[in-house]
């Protein structure tokens, strides 16, 4: 069997295995689907930016994509960190091929947690806090492009951090800056208020432009007017999210063959 | 001679400016199974994650199949059986999932089932690793190591935790498939009734380098402790126990009552060569 088969179905077993102890499934499902309806409850109906777009709706994108994002570059880390700790990155290392069936699992299984994030949140969003479901099939695509390649951007890099963490409780220091940079992305409200230097730097990591593609798979055409250049600037962003996914797919499995399992 | 899978010449490393290895020659040869003895801190583990080709760093000449570990890939990695110390690795996964995925690495593996029940953990097939025994988790260990017919196999401290049968199972286990499968075995251990079942030879490594090579009974002589022979009436140490015995025949002028020689068993030689490692 081929190595991404064989990772494939590796992941799978994996997340089957995780799935099925019911506290961490419950953590996994209800850790971002209650937040985000305590979100929409809370300020879901006040319009932003002089617009006519509700709060609820603008976040909508903006939280999927910090889902990514977190998923990628927080727990990724955490459970490789873990992986290496118990020897299963080790044990990767004694077989043939082990290191890309190890990191295709890997790959699946951070796929399969973004994959059921969005859905359960476009579930919850789309009939229940209003926000429109993507009004073209080209606006299905973005939808579809972005989740791909804004994971693509994450993944490898995750992987990279979980090779260097010192251990999976290290994996919480992760937890600051990324909050950080979704204040500074405008993930969850425009910015407009925050300086251009600190929007720059926003402007280097995914997170925003995970978030700026979301936005404009999921958003009217209307709300521009809070974008920095008031067009949606999607051949930025992929080339921002592509550069990501190369870069960290040529690290990570140089770094993972190079990390002291013992 | 093309039987000789592992060739080790004048190896040498060094952590910074700690020297762990100063100069190791090892041969091994096709379906020998052999032990590496030796004192914690002694390189062994080093040793062996340079053969099996986790370490870099290194110098001197070493050929594991025919190739530099260092630089060998995927095909080579294919023939190659890794039993570590210690294992906790996939804590969620069932038995019989793991095997199965580790087996499904390699072109020709072993059929899952059946090693299952050679290894005696058919009823164990389906309960996730964190949960099984000591002895149990190591004998997962061992089929994770041969389910894959490596042609050369490392063991590292395999049989802690086994009880008496396990462990008799077990070296049977080796014994056989070193006999009908050519399979070659590098052993390290602690345990010297271990190293004296089941090896051709045993090789001492003290300090990062090899003190002495040899058959159980070879390396008994190189450290020439001495043997220990008592009758009814006394006991003596000495290096010609044969001599003692035939003067004792003889000042008797017949059987000697009570006479018993006792040769100095490996753990003996073993404990002796180290501490003239350490005092030298």
């Amino acid at each position: 069997m081929n190595a991404t088969m064989l990772g494939l179905r590796r992941g799978w077993i994996e997340q089957l295995n995780q799935w099925s102890d019911r506290k961490e499934l419950f953590n996994a499902v209800a850790g971002s689907v209650v937040t985000y309806g305590l979100l929409i409850l809370w300020i879901g109906d006040t319009p932003v930016g002089g617009t006519t777009v509700t709060a609820g709706t603008f976040m909508t994108p903006g939280f999927i994509a910090f889902a990514i994002f977190t998923t990628g570059l927080t727990a990724l880390p955490m459970l490789i960190a873990a992986d290496r700790e118990e020897g299963t990155l080790l044990r990767a290392r004694t077989l043939p091929r082990g290191i890309r069936v190890y990191l295709v699992g890997r790959a699946t299984t951070v796929l399969l947690t973004i994959l059921v994030n969005v859905a359960l949140v476009l579930a919850f969003a789309i009939p229940l806090a209003g926000v429109p479901a993507p009004a073209t099939p080209a606006r299905w695509f973005t939808l579809a492009w972005v989740v791909v390649l804004g994971t693509l951007a994450v993944v490898p890099v995750g992987a990279v951090i979980g090779s260097l963490l010192p251990g999976p409780k290290a994996g919480a220091m992760l937890a600051l800056p990324a909050m950080l940079l979704m204040v500074v992305s405008g993930v969850m409200l425009p910015l407009e208020t925050l300086p251009d230097l600190v929007r720059r730097i926003a402007e280097v990591f995914p997170l925003y432009w995970q978030a700026l593609g979301l936005r404009a798979a999921l958003l009217p055409d209307s709300v521009l007017a809070t974008e920095v250049a008031h067009v949606w600037r999607l051949g930025q962003a992929a080339t921002v999210l592509g550069a990501w996914a190369v870069g960290g797919m040529v690290l990570a499995p140089w770094l993972l063959r190079r990390v002291r399992g013992r | 001679m093309n039987d000789v899978v592992i060739r080790v010449r004048g190896l040498r490393m060094a952590y910074g400016s700690v020297r762990v290895l100063e100069g190791v020659d090892l041969d091994l040869r096709r379906g020998e199974v052999f032990t590496l003895l030796g004192p914690n801190g002694a390189g062994k583990t080093t040793l062996v994650e340079i053969l099996e080709g986790f370490r870099t760093g290194w110098t001197g000449e070493v050929s594991v199949l025919g190739e530099n570990p260092a630089r060998a890939g995927d095909a080579w990695r294919a023939r190659l059986g890794v039993v570590l110390q210690s294992w906790r690795d996939h804590p969620r996964w069932r038995v019989r999932d793991l095997l199965r995925h580790v087996a499904a690495h390699y072109d020709d593996p072993r059929d899952v089932d059946d090693l299952l029940a050679v290894l005696g953990l058919t009823e164990s097939a389906d309960v996730r690793a964190a949960v099984l025994s000591g002895g149990q988790r190591r004998r997962l260990d061992v089929a994770l190591g041969i389910v894959g017919r490596p042609e050369v196999l490392f063991l590292d401290e395999p049989t802690t935790g086994f009880d008496p049968e396990a462990r008799r199972e077990f070296h049977l286990l080796i014994e056989r498939l070193a006999a009908e499968e050519g399979l070659t075995v590098l052993l390290t251990t602690h345990d010297l009734a271990e190293a004296e079942r089941l090896s051709g030879r045993i090789a001492v490594l003290v300090a990062g380098r090899v003190l002495t090579c040899g058959s159980p009974a070879e390396l008994a002589r190189a450290v020439q402790a001495p043997s220990r022979v008592r009758w009814a009436e006394g006991e003596l140490e000495t290096d010609d126990p044969s001599g003692v015995a035939w003067e004792l025949h003889r000042r008797y002028g017949g059987p000697v009552p009570g006479l018993e020689i006792r040769r100095p068993t490996l753990e003996e030689s073993y404990l002796d060569l180290i501490e003239e490692a350490r005092t030298r």
